[in-house]
């Protein structure tokens, strides 16, 4: 019992991270209808920037990470004035945009190589709250507890900033309709660039989060990521950011308790299979309303 | 400086007793394959800087002839097998390239070894699965860790006695499987029960959940037989969910840069050591450290010296031949060598085209960070 309690709260934190970084990556497929593939490098510069503010420029862990939060809110901005503004503009669809976020993909991973030195980096000790927590007999990582919290906060705030702010009004008017959305008086180029911001700065918070819990601060944190967000996103629901929280922390659970008790080297395969029996059951995900496109 | 010319010249001049003959003078290319991008690039920059500095090396100090000169032709593969048989193919079509020099990951070893048959000498400098070389045309200068890992487990097992043991495997790793294999049944005939293996993955960057499972199993000591981030992930996993049982690892835990990443939780893990500059202090690798040191700013580890002698090898076989050298020619040559002459390893012989390593030397990190020659806690 023991254990399976230790490996549940394991479970949650790492669903935690998935669950953060597809909280970003549905809100710009759900608004901006983009399956951009270079989201996790977003995370990956997150994990760098607050990396270098931690050891460069000695800054404590709040003030780091919200280093690594804002420049990947500003990663994600950039690229999306950069790459997929032209692409709005000529109306140039989903596959279009697709194929440019695989470009920025490639070039975004190999500049986070550069600024690494190729190497995987870590967070020394004493830059982020390294203790462990003793729960009666459980141990609980303060790392867990943050990660744990931050899905809390985040989807809650996020969640309410859709449903029941004019900001999330408009972002959900211009995700429906661009053009129906200014004609009753919303600037859209304002609600993506809110909206890019947005999904790279929850996207962001995973990735500083991942690379001081993994010790692995590197050019390939955001692509590990990448998959087990899309898998959050699709069981959740891209519409809802509660879905993708709570898909995101299940895939955490499931990939834990699979590996600890059915085989550890089929781990993601079990994982995944049971992912594809939810979606044969509820093909919209958790929270969707609407059926999305089937090929 | 002086020191290391000295050296050098030297290790010419022993060359240069074994054969009156020589190549003309001229540039000559070595194709080398290199990871330094992706997932091994940590390792991958390592083993390219150590083949450069060997090729310039050897070029300074006329090791193959008067007047000749080597030089790297380096194309990137990024661990990806399909771009290193491209690169592979590439080397081929340009006649200028005599022999090539790569990878790290066995499989691609394998994937290469029906391309270079005939066509070009290959020789690896840092895939570690039995079986690799195969003369005239492939050879390897990595000497197996097999036999050192499972020395190293017996050395532990019976000195620690622990009763019982649990492994991490990389699952999608054989060479690194069979490692273990061959370690478990030694410790097994220690009396050490086995309690739980798991598997991870060389992707895998998150360890906390495979700590708590072989923490539940409760053994005495834990072994580990993965690549470089599971394996320091993992005992920094272990150490911080407060783990106090002997930790085993292996040689991936020896550069510098995993002791500046991880730091504390390796202090006292032993793990066998093919080189390090604090621990080989032969003349040939003092002097390789310290051209290593200026011309990088930073200590060698186990992957320069790898690459390091790989360049070695092939001007040492060059070093024989006579008039203008072929690719045959070459592979001919490489397959009479019977050891690395320059090396930094205090003896390097050579048995049907695989190096072996000489003698065995357990380390451990200090608290200080330093490598230190391993004894049993007390």
């Amino acid at each position: 019992m023991q254990l399976l309690l230790e490996q549940v709260v394991n479970g949650c934190a790492i669903g935690s991270l998935y669950g953060l970084f597809a909280i970003g990556f549905g809100l710009v497929f759900a608004t901006l209808g983009i399956l951009n593939a270079a989201h996790g490098t977003y995370a990956s510069f997150a994990a760098i920037a607050g990396y270098y503010a931690a050891t460069s420029a000695g800054l404590p862990f709040i003030a780091s990470t919200s280093v690594g939060v804002a420049a990947g809110a500003a990663l994600a901005v950039m690229v999306d004035q950069v790459a997929f503004q032209p692409l709005r503009h000529r109306k140039a669809g989903m596959i279009g945009a697709l194929i440019t976020s695989i470009a920025f993909w490639m070039i975004l991973d190999r500049l986070a190589g550069l600024a690494t030195g190729e190497q995987s980096l870590s967070f020394p000790a004493g830059t982020y709250p390294g203790g462990t927590w003793m729960v009666g007999s459980l141990p609980l990582p303060q790392m867990q507890v943050v990660a744990i919290v931050s899905l809390i906060v985040v989807a809650a705030g996020v969640h309410w900033l859709i449903a029941h702010s004019r900001l999330g009004a408009a972002m959900r008017a211009v995700g429906w309709n661009e053009a129906a959305a200014q004609i009753a008086g919303v600037n859209p180029r304002l609600v993506i660039l809110a909206t890019a911001a947005l999904a790279g700065a929850t996207s962001a918070l995973a990735g500083v989060l991942a690379g001081i819990s993994t010790n692995n601060v590197s050019a390939s944190l955001g692509e590990g990521m990448l998959l087990k967000g899309f898998a959050a996103v699709v069981v959740g629901g891209y519409e809802d950011v509660r879905g993708a929280a709570i898909a995101g922390l299940g895939l955490g659970i499931a990939e834990v308790l699979s590996a600890q008790y059915i085989s550890t080297s089929m781990r993601d395969a079990i994982t995944y299979a049971l992912l594809l029996g939810f979606l044969v059951l509820r093909p919209r995900g958790l929270f969707g309303r609407v059926s999305f496109v089937r090929a | 400086m002086a020191r290391r010319l000295v050296w050098l010249m030297a290790s010419a001049m022993a060359l240069g007793t074994t054969a009156q003959a020589a190549v003309p003078p001229g540039e000559y290319l070595v194709g080398f394959i290199t990871d330094s991008t992706g997932p091994l690039a940590a390792a991958g920059v390592s083993y390219t800087r150590g083949a450069e500095l060997a090729a310039a090396e050897v070029t300074a100090s006329n090791a193959i002839a008067t007047g000749a000169k080597l030089s790297l032709e380096i194309k990137e593969a990024g661990g990806d097998a399909a771009r290193s048989i491209q690169n592979m193919n590439q080397f081929i079509a340009n006649r200028r390239i005599l022999a090539t020099t790569c990878c790290i990951l066995s499989g691609i070893v394998n994937s290469l070894k029906p391309v270079v048959a005939g066509k070009i000498p290959l020789v690896v400098y840092g895939a570690t699965a039995p079986g690799l070389p195969a003369p005239p045309w492939v050879y390897s200068v990595t000497a197996l860790p097999g036999p050192s890992d499972t020395a190293t487990a017996a050395l532990v097992a019976n000195a620690m006695k622990p009763k019982t043991v649990a492994y991490f495997v990389s699952a999608d790793n054989d060479a690194f499987k069979a490692r273990m294999a061959a370690a478990e049944k030694a410790v097994t005939e220690t009396g050490a029960k086995t309690v739980a293996t798991i598997s991870v993955l060389g992707t895998d960057t998150d360890f906390t959940a495979p700590a708590t499972q072989a923490m539940g199993a409760n053994p005495d000591a834990i072994m580990i037989y993965t690549t470089q981030t599971p394996c320091a992930g993992i005992i920094a996993a272990l150490r911080a969910r407060g783990y106090k049982g002997m930790i085993v690892g292996n040689d991936v835990l020896a550069p510098a840069a995993i002791w500046k990443k991880i730091g504390a939780p390796l202090v006292g893990v032993p793990f066998p050591l093919s080189f390090s500059p604090e621990v080989n202090q032969t003349a040939e690798a003092t002097a390789f450290s310290a051209a290593y040191e200026k011309a990088y700013g930073g200590p060698p580890d186990l992957y320069s010296a790898q690459g390091y002698a790989a360049i070695w090898l092939i001007a040492q076989a060059m070093h024989g031949m006579d008039g203008t050298p072929t690719r045959e020619g070459l592979a001919e040559a490489l397959s009479k060598q019977t050891a690395v002459t320059h090396n930094v390893y205090g003896g390097q012989a050579i048995t049907g085209g695989q190096a072996a390593a000489t003698g065995l030397t357990v380390v451990n990190w200090t608290a200080e960070g330093k490598l230190v020659k391993w004894s049993p806690p007390k």
